[in-house]
This record gives structure tokens, C-alpha cells and sequence, in this order.
């Protein structure tokens, strides 16, 4: 029981990061219904970015978010620019899921190019510190990164209810046209929340390297637990992504202690995939008409 | 509507392409140089294992040629990037033997690209001296013209610790042993076979599992390990696993008298900065070469690689490359001859010295040697086992996270 | 079936015959053995994707368990003379067509972008599964089909080659098939308004699982040949992305929905892949080069290099019409 229970307590832990990285890409595709399949390598890049930082300037990475969001915020808006903006048509949906896919490739080419496929690990003096609360261990830095996420996420949800820009955001998911006619320039929306989108995970991404040693080739594992993860929340609901991003985590540490590690990740995709037989839409997702 | 012309254009295009290309194919020259295949992982996963084989290759063939070369002829190495995947693997060998007509070819990194590779060097009647497949999907195939250029197989590369524990008076031995091992057939497959000679001499398997190849949180696992109070840790691993495992188990403050693990400590730069310096003291692993080792041709080679690549550390499969290199020159030397089935035939009788030690192999290319037991022992890297390669004496049990 | 649409698969098929025996070397036989591949998978991906307007990323997902199923069967079973591995292709296919059902019937029930991610999460449990069933697929050590001796050394490569000319064949007849039957109007009518098709009382769910039975039924095909040819197999290589990517860039470079699309896609990037790889290989300026032609591809020619042709023909033609029709006396 133990066990379980610590467990339990690391699967919150890493899936409050989860639901951070989540949220940006949950978030983007309820506004422009575009799924940013690079936001994995983002996340990498991030950490590549407060690695960089914290080898060479000696900034603690949780410092470092400070200096990584603003600069991935703007790397966000010149991706949603550049690549998104231009897919005009029918298609632009799909083509959206591959020209991003085709930017995750670039991203990953560019960091191995720079970086190498060497491991690294961010690892500032206290990467080791543990309490024990109650008899379970919990560790520093897990804990640190889930309630930076779970701040940021809060400050996330207040951005979109309570400002006039979390305003026209909303009211460009619900009803782009309607939005326009009432003056909101829904491309500047469209761009500041891919920005917005990519900022947030950026921010995990930061803190990522010092939890989890990681690659360029990092990205693939990472955007496949992202996307099953918005899929079971519900594509567009960022309730719905944090919920998801509490199940994957604690499912897959749980297996991971009471049954074999092998099967961790296995078991959510099931868990996904016998949820979506009874609820295709997600959790809190909305039915779509096809595209 | 019609695209028909738009589709023959399309086609001939593409043919006139390939009829270019083809028309670039040449024919074996028994007097130029000595042309020599092969494919190497220069992007994709294995990059940074398939550059350092691509600088012992190259030092080797530099190093060769400045002495007149391999029977008075020099050599030109015809290296073509196989982007870590198997099926571009075989290409690039397809098109080495019937493209560029080489006389030889070598080994890729990596057991997985290796196997096939193989198979069409063996179809073709070439030598296959590859330093990086040791797999046993490599020696699966029984081939006989497969030469692995390092002292054991991968799979017996951890029972020297076997071996080593064994030689402990009974008193001093574990009496328990945790095995988590990565899924990779480089990791799990080597403690296994630890874990079966040390299970029937009496250490008992209190804990054993495999966890997969993108485990990035070895957290819940080493949980687990550690509720089992064992003595000795040995887990098959690859570097990113094996910092992991070291990093939970101190935060987790559990510290078993015997740390064990098949890759991650043998590195003699990334281990201590990867988990902490104060934390490696006592901590075994295993590998193939050393820089220090007492081989042949070994100082010099560290000492050509510094002068050519500058002071860093040097990976082991640099090594690996260049003693491929060596055989070649052996053969040569002792047969005057590099025709392929000489060098098949040779090779496999008697011992050959290389940078790796003293090599030879069985008829399907098992090297039948052991590789290097090596601890870390007040922060810096030895081997220790066997004793005619030791250079300090091994220490037992292992001391406390953070000291020495 | 038009005479001159008639013609051009005579053209086609007797290129891609005489092809390795106008030019034997095994290396170039290789090559052409990988182009048929990639045209095969990027042609069975347009059989759906193209004509059901879902898209679906988990095509390599089958092209493994084609693989895997190809080893495990030919570890207990003999090759014979070298072809048994072939002659059971249709089993194979059908085999791991059928097993696909019940997930694409889970799956079909989402929409759009859902679905895409679905089929893309299946490609990770596919490989999941190859990692964690040991005792039938050695996970991660990976799995050896016997070498067939009977193939000779020059020639080896051929038996290969037909067999994957054969399946793009078979792949291209589907798909033709499809484009001038019921099933087709069908999948057209899903792929315009689904809601609406259902509507009028079109078995939408019945023409979708049939298009993805037939799409499956192909890659599962070409994956078997594969592993074959290589006679050595694992979870990575079996089931890589790169392998998908490859084949939906082909098919929206050649025109996605065209029938002979993915075909011209194949035969451009193939060979242009190959030499890329002689030029510019030998770092990661590979993986750089390969996801910029990607985007550009995307962002440029979204609709393909044959209908963005077509309609230049049709325009030059219109053109030369009307210049006709204003030289003429009124």
C-alpha cells in the first residue's frame, strides 16, 4: 500500500508538468483547431535553452523560466507566422499536423547538430534534495516544477477569464466569425495564443532537464504522451487536459511499481483508448463535425 | 485530360537520374588504392557513437598511410552516413560491393545495423571486421566471415563482475542481488546472464525487472529495488538509465554494498558530472578498452587521437574502429594477401593483438576473451579485474553516497 | 477505363519490369526495390487518407505487425525454396486487416484530428507491444527471418523486386477500383459532408472500415516484404515514423486523392533521398535538409506536383482554345 501511494504521490508530481506542457497545445487547437505536433521538440528546445543557461551562466533553471518563456513566446509567434498562418484552404487542418511534424523534425536536427544525441541533465546543487512528508519521499525539484505548473496554470485560466484578451480568446473558440464582426482581430489572437501556447510549455521544458535527462531524440516520447493526453481531456478544454494529465501520471507509476515498468505507458493508451469507445469527444471535449 | 506526357516525363527524369548515377559505377583496380566500406551512423540515434568510430577509422587509415600504407598501396576509406537505420545500413553495403566496387568493407555502430550488413557482406564473400556488433542477433546468423573486435561477446561483457564477486571470500560476497535493467539488447540480456551465474552459487534474485527504452523516471523502479533491502544492485543499462538509477537511489538514500551497472559509470567524463561527483566512489561497471590498458599499439593510438582530436575523453569505439583497422594490417603483413577469403580464413586461426587486447574468435565470430572489470576509486575511473590487466586493487564494499 | 488511361499502366508496368533487367546491378535493384515500397505504402495511405479525407498516422503501425507477423511465422515455418515468405503475403495482409477492425471501429467513431491522433497513439502501442511481448517478438533484441539461397548473388535482389511491383499493382487496382465504383461516391460523399451523407442513408461507417480493411490489407503487404529483405527486424526499425512521413510527403508531392500520385512521389524522393544522402549526408544536415523539403512541399504545393500540373495544362490549353477561337472569323 505504500508503495502505491507513493507512487501515486510521484505520478501527481509529474503529471502537474504534464498538464502544463498539455495546456499550450490544447489551448491552440481550440482557437485555430491546429494541432502544434512540434510542441514536444519545443519543450526540448527549452531545455536545451536553461541546460545552456545553467552550464555556461550558471542560472538556476527554475530561474531561468524567466528568460526561456519570453524567448520561446517569441518563437512561438514567428512558428504561428511563418508556418501556420500560410496553410490556407480546406487542407490547412492536416496540413497544419505535418508541416508542424515537419518542424519537430527541424528542431530535432537543429539540437543534435548543436548538441549532440549525448544525454544531458540539468543539475543545479539541490537535484538530489528529498523530504520526507509522512513517510514518503517527495522530491525537491518534482514538487518545485508541480507547483510552478500549477501556478502558471492558474495564472493560465485567469489570463482567459478575466482580461480582454482572454476574452476575444474565448470568444474566437466559440465563434470565430461572430468574434470578427464584433471587432476581435482574430489573427493577432490566433498568433499571441500559439505564442501563449508555446510559452507554457517552454516554461515546463525549463524545469523538465533538471527531473529527466533527455536528447534531441526526447521529443517523440514526449509529444505522444502530449497528444494521447489532450485527446482523453477533450481537444480545445484545459480542464480536460490537467484531469488526463493526472490519469496518465499516476497510471502509468502505478503500473510502473505494482506491475512491470514494461507495461506503463501501454496501460494509458488502453485506459484512452476504452474511454474514447464510450466517449469519443473526451472528457470535457466538444463533438466534432468532421473535417 | 490527359498527364500521360506529364507521367513519362516524370518517369524519365527519374531514370535518366538513376541511369547518371549508375553510370558513375566502376571497376575493382588491383593497383590504386585499397578501397574500404563503410557505413556509419552519422545522424539519427547512434550519431554520436557513429562519429567516434568514423575517428578511429579515419586515425587508423592516417596513421597507416603515412607508413607506406597496407602492402604498398594506400588506403581510401569510402564512408557513406546510414542515418541509424538498417535498411539504408544495407543499401549503403549493396552499393559499396556492386557501386563502388571496394575491395573491403568494415562493421557499422551497432548490433542492429549490424546483422544485416552482414548478411550481404557474407552473400558478396567479404570479410565482415565490424567493431560495434556484438549482439547475439549478429552471431544468430552463424556466418563465418564475421570478426567482432573486441575481447567478449556483449552478452558475457558483465561476468567478469560475476567472476570477480565469486573470487571474494565468501564472507565479503552479497547475499542478495537487485537486477533492473534497461530493454535494449545491449542491457537487460548481460544481467541476465550475471544473474544466471550468480543465482547458482548462492546470491540470491531478490528483484528483477525490465523497464523500457524511453524510461525517463527510474524513480517508481528503484522504489521498489530499494524496498528490497539488496546487497548488490546490477543492473543491465545503457548511460541515460544508469544515471537515473544512481540519481534515485541517493535520493531515495539507499546505498547497497555493490553497484554494478553495464554502461553509464565506464564513462570516464559524463559519470560524475551526470550524478553528482561525491557520488561515484565504489560504483563497478564494464567495458571493453581502457586508455591506460597495457595493449597493443595503445599508447600510441591515445597518443595519435590527442594529437588528431585534441585532449578529450576518448570513446571506446574509436577504439573498436581502429583495432579493425590493425587485423587488416596484420592479415596483410602475415598473408601478403587482402583478398577476402584470406582474410577470413586467417583470422580465424590463432590470437591477433590489437588496442582492444589479444583477439580471437570462434567459427561464427564470437571474440573468446573478457572484457575489463573497472570501479571508480576516489573520483577517478580503474580497472580492476582481472588481475593481469588491473591497474589498482578493487574496493569493497562500497561506501556511503558522498564519500569517498 | 479510358484508352489512354490503358496505356499508361501498360507504359508503367513494362518499364517497371524490364527495369532490373536493363539494369542488373544489385545496388540499383535495391534502390528500385525501395522506391516500390515507398510507392506501395504512399499509395495504400491515399487509399484512405486520400479518399476518406481522414488522415491517418498510423500507417507504419501495420507495416510492423506485417513485419513481425512475416518473422514470427517464418521462425517455426520453412522458406522452402526461398518464395514461401512471398506466397503468403495475402494471408499475412488479410490476417492483420482483420486484426485492425475492432481498433479502426473505435477509432472511426472520432472525428478529424481525434482520429489522427488515435492512429498516431496506435503506432506507439504498436511498438510497445513489439518491446514487451518477449517470448513472441524478443523485444528489443529483435527478430532474424531466415536468408534464402536459392536467390543466387546478382539476381538476389529481384525476387524482391516483383514482389513489391506486385503489391503496388495490387495497391493501384484497389484504388482505381475504388475511384470508379459505388465505394468511391461513397467515401467521396463522407469526405465532403459526413453528416449529410449519413443522412441520406449511406453506409458511411461500412465504406469507411472497408476503405481502411483495403489500406491495411496493402501496408501490412509491403512491411512483410520488408523484413524479408532485410531478415533482420526490431521495434524501432519495424515501426518508425520517418518510414510514414516519408510516404505521406510522397503522396502530397505526387497529388494527394490522384491514383498515380503517390507513384511520381515515390519516384522523386526515393532517388533524390539516395542522393541527398551521398551529398549531403554525413550529419544531422540530413534530418534538416529532409523536413525543409517537407515544409516547402506543404506550404507551396499542398495539392501535389500532378494536380498543381494538371491545372497548368488545362490553363495552357484553355488558353491556346481561346486564342483559337478569337483568331477565327466570327
Amino acid at each position: 500500500m505504500h508503495n502505491v501511494v507513493q507512487a501515486v504521490i510521484l505520478g501527481v508530481l509529474i503529471g502537474g508538468v504534464y498538464a502544463l506542457m498539455a495546456s499550450g497545445l490544447t489551448l491552440v487547437f481550440g482557437i485555430m483547431r491546429v494541432i502544434n505536433v512540434a510542441q514536444g521538440a519545443l519543450v526540448i528546445l527549452a531545455a536545451y535553452l536553461s541546460y545552456a543557461l545553467f552550464s555556461h551562466l550558471h542560472v538556476d533553471p527554475f530561474l531561468s523560466v524567466l528568460v526561456v518563456t519570453p524567448v520561446m513566446f517569441v518563437l512561438g509567434v514567428l512558428v504561428q507566422l511563418v508556418f501556420v498562418r500560410s496553410l490556407r484552404g480546406r487542407d490547412s487542418e492536416e496540413l497544419s499536423l505535418l508541416v508542424t511534424w515537419a518542424l519537430a523534425l527541424g528542431i530535432e536536427g537543429v539540437l543534435s547538430l548543436v548538441f549532440k544525441t549525448t544525454y544531458r541533465a540539468t543539475l543545479p546543487s539541490y537535484a538530489d534534495k528529498t523530504w520526507t512528508v509522512l513517510g514518503y519521499q517527495v522530491e525537491f525539484v518534482r514538487l518545485m516544477a508541480f507547483i510552478l505548473s500549477g501556478v502558471l496554470l492558474v495564472l493560465l485560466s485567469l489570463l482567459l477569464t478575466r482580461t480582454k484578451f482572454g476574452r476575444a480568446v474565448r470568444a474566437t473558440v466559440q465563434n470565430p466569425t461572430a468574434a470578427t464582426l464584433l471587432g476581435v482581430d482574430a489573427n493577432r489572437v490566433q498568433t499571441l495564443s500559439f505564442g501563449l501556447g508555446v510559452s507554457m510549455a517552454a516554461a515546463a521544458g525549463a524545469v523538465y532537464g533538471v527531473i529527466y535527462p533527455f536528447n534531441p531524440g526526447s521529443h517523440y516520447d514526449l509529444i505522444s504522451r502530449l497528444l494521447s493526453i489532450v485527446v482523453l481531456g477533450g481537444l480545445g478544454s484545459l480542464g480536460g487536459a490537467v484531469i488526463a494529465a493526472l490519469v496518465m501520471g499516476v497510471t502509468e507509476a502505478v503500473v510502473a511499481v505494482e506491475w512491470k515498468p514494461t507495461w506503463a505507458s501501454f496501460t494509458y493508451f488502453v485506459v484512452l483508448i476504452a474511454f474514447l469507445i464510450v466517449r469519443p469527444q473526451g472528457i470535457f471535449g466538444v463533438k466534432e463535425r468532421a473535417l | 485530360m490527359t498527364t500521360t506526357p506529364i507521367r513519362l516525363a516524370a518517369a524519365a527524369v527519374a531514370l535518366a537520374a538513376l541511369a547518371a548515377v549508375a553510370g558513375q559505377a566502376q571497376a575493382r583496380n588491383t593497383a590504386g588504392p585499397i578501397k574500404i566500406g563503410i557505413s556509419l551512423s552519422l545522424s539519427g540515434d547512434f550519431s554520436d557513437s557513429g562519429k567516434a568510430a568514423e575517428r578511429g577509422y579515419k586515425l587508423w587509415a592516417s596513421t597507416v598511410n603515412a607508413h607506406g600504407g597496407v602492402l604498398g598501396r594506400q588506403v581510401q576509406l569510402v564512408i557513406q552516413d546510414d542515418t541509424s537505420s538498417p535498411t539504408q545500413a544495407q543499401t549503403n553495403y549493396q552499393t559499396f560491393i556492386t557501386k563502388d566496387k571496394v575491395d573491403l568493407v568494415f562493421g557499422p555502430f551497432s548490433t542492429l545495423l549490424s546483422a544485416p550488413s552482414a548478411a550481404v557482406a557474407n552473400r558478396y564473400g567479404y570479410a565482415f571486421i565490424e567493431p560495434a556488433g556484438g549482439g547475439p542477433a549478429v552471431f544468430q546468423e552463424k556466418l563465418h566471415n564475421v570478426f567482432f573486435t573486441q575481447p567478449a561477446p556483449v552478452l558475457q561483457s558483465g561476468d567478469v563482475f560475476a567472476k570477480f564477486l565469486l573470487s571474494l571470500p565468501a564472507s565479503e560476497r552479497p547475499k542478495t542481488a537487485a537486477y533492473p535493467s534497461l530493454d535494449d539488447p545491449f542491457s537487460s540480456p548481460i544481467a541476465d546472464h550475471v544473474r544466471s551465474i550468480l543465482s547458482g552459487k548462492g546470491i540470491k534474485t531478490v528483484y528483477k525487472s525490465i523497464y523500457p527504452s524511453e524510461t525517463t523516471d527510474m524513480g517508481p523502479v528503484i522504489q521498489k529495488v530499494a524496498s528490497t533491502h539488496a546487497d548488490a544492485v546490477i543492473g543491465g543499462t545503457q548511460n541515460g538509465d544508469a544515471y537515473a538509477q544512481v540519481k534515485a537511489m541517493v535520493q531515495q538514500k539507499f546505498s547497497p554494498k555493490f553497484v554494478f551497472l553495464t554502461n553509464g559509470p565506464n564513462d570516464p567524463a559524463e559519470f560524475p558530472s551526470k550524478v553528482g561527483a561525491k557520488n561515484v566512489n565504489g560504483i563497478f561497471s564494464t567495458g571493453d578498452w581502457f586508455p591506460q590498458e597495457h595493449s597493443f599499439g595503445n599508447a600510441a593510438f591515445v597518443k595519435a587521437y590527442a594529437k588528431a582530436y585534441g585532449k578529450g575523453a576518448i570513446d571506446p569505439t574509436s577504439a573498436e574502429a581502429y583495432a579493425a583497422g590493425q587485423l587488416l594490417q596484420a592479415v596483410a603483413s602475415k598473408t601478403k594477401s587482402i583478398d577476402n577469403k584470406t582474410i577470413i580464413d586467417t583470422l580465424h586461426k590463432g590470437t591477433w593483438k590489437t588496442v582492444e587486447g589479444n583477439l580471437r574468435w570462434n567459427s561464427i565470430g564470437e571474440p573468446q576473451g573478457s572484457d575489463l572489470l573497472v570501479e571508480w576509486i576516489n573520483g577517478k575511473l580503474y580497472p580492476v579485474y582481472p588481475a593481469s590487466v588491473a591497474l589498482h586493487k578493487p574496493v569493497v564494499p562500497k561506501p556511503a553516497w558522498g564519500s569517498k | 477505363m479510358t484508352s489512354a488511361g490503358l496505356a499508361r499502366a501498360a507504359a508503367f508496368l513494362a518499364v517497371g519490369i524490364a527495369f532490373p533487367f536493363v539494369f542488373p546491378a544489385a545496388w540499383l535493384v535495391n534502390i528500385g526495390v525501395l522506391t516500390l515500397m515507398y510507392a506501395a505504402l504512399a499509395t495504400s495511405w491515399n487509399l484512405f487518407s486520400g479518399y476518406t479525407g481522414y488522415v491517418t498516422l498510423g500507417q507504419v503501425a501495420f507495416f510492423g505487425l506485417g513485419a513481425y507477423t512475416e518473422a514470427i511465422v517464418f521462425e517455426h515455418v520453412a522458406i522452402g525454396s526461398g518464395y514461401n515468405p512471398f506466397y503468403v503475403l495475402p494471408l499475412i495482409g488479410t490476417g492483420v486487416a482483420l486484426a485492425s477492425l475492432p481498433v479502426a471501429w473505435i477509432a472511426l467513431r472520432t472525428r478529424a484530428m481525434t482520429f489522427a491522433i488515435v492512429t498516431l497513439t496506435l503506432l506507439f502501442i504498436v511498438q510497445q507491444l513489439a518491446f514487451n511481448l518477449h517470448s513472441v517478438t524478443h523485444g528489443s533484441s529483435g527478430l532474424m527471418l531466415p536468408t534464402p539461397t536459392t536467390f543466387g548473388v546478382d539476381t538476389y535482389d529481384q525476387p524482391f523486386y516483383f514482389a513489391m511491383l506486385g503489391i503496388l499493382c495490387v495497391a493501384l487496382l484497389l484504388c482505381f477500383g475504388i475511384l470508379r465504383s459505388k465505394l468511391g461516391l461513397m467515401l467521396l460523399a463522407v469526405r465532403e459532408d459526413e453528416e449529410k451523407a449519413r443522412g441520406l442513408g449511406i453506409r458511411v461507417t461500412g465504406a469507411k472500415l472497408t476503405a481502411w480493411w483495403l489500406h491495411v490489407f496493402v501496408t501490412a503487404m509491403v512491411g512483410a516484404v520488408w523484413a524479408y529483405y532485410l531478415t533482420f527486424i526490431y521495434p524501432e526499425s519495424s515501426v518508425d515514423p520517418l518510414v510514414m512521413i516519408g510516404a505521406v510527403l510522397m503522396t502530397f508531392l505526387g497529388g494527394r486523392g490522384t491514383l498515380w500520385g503517390p507513384v511520381i512521389g515515390a519516384l522523386v524522393l526515393v532517388p533524390a533521398q539516395q542522393y541527398m544522402l551521398i551529398h549531403l549526408g554525413g550529419g544531422e544536415g540530413y534530418l534538416i535538409g529532409y523536413a525543409a523539403v517537407f515544409v516547402v512541399v506543404l506550404l507551396l504545393m499542398p495539392r501535389g506536383i500532378l494536380p498543381s500540373l494538371r491545372d497548368v495544362v488545362l490553363r495552357t490549353r484553355e488558353r491556346r482554345r481561346t486564342r483559337r477561337m478569337e483568331a477565327r472569323p466570327a
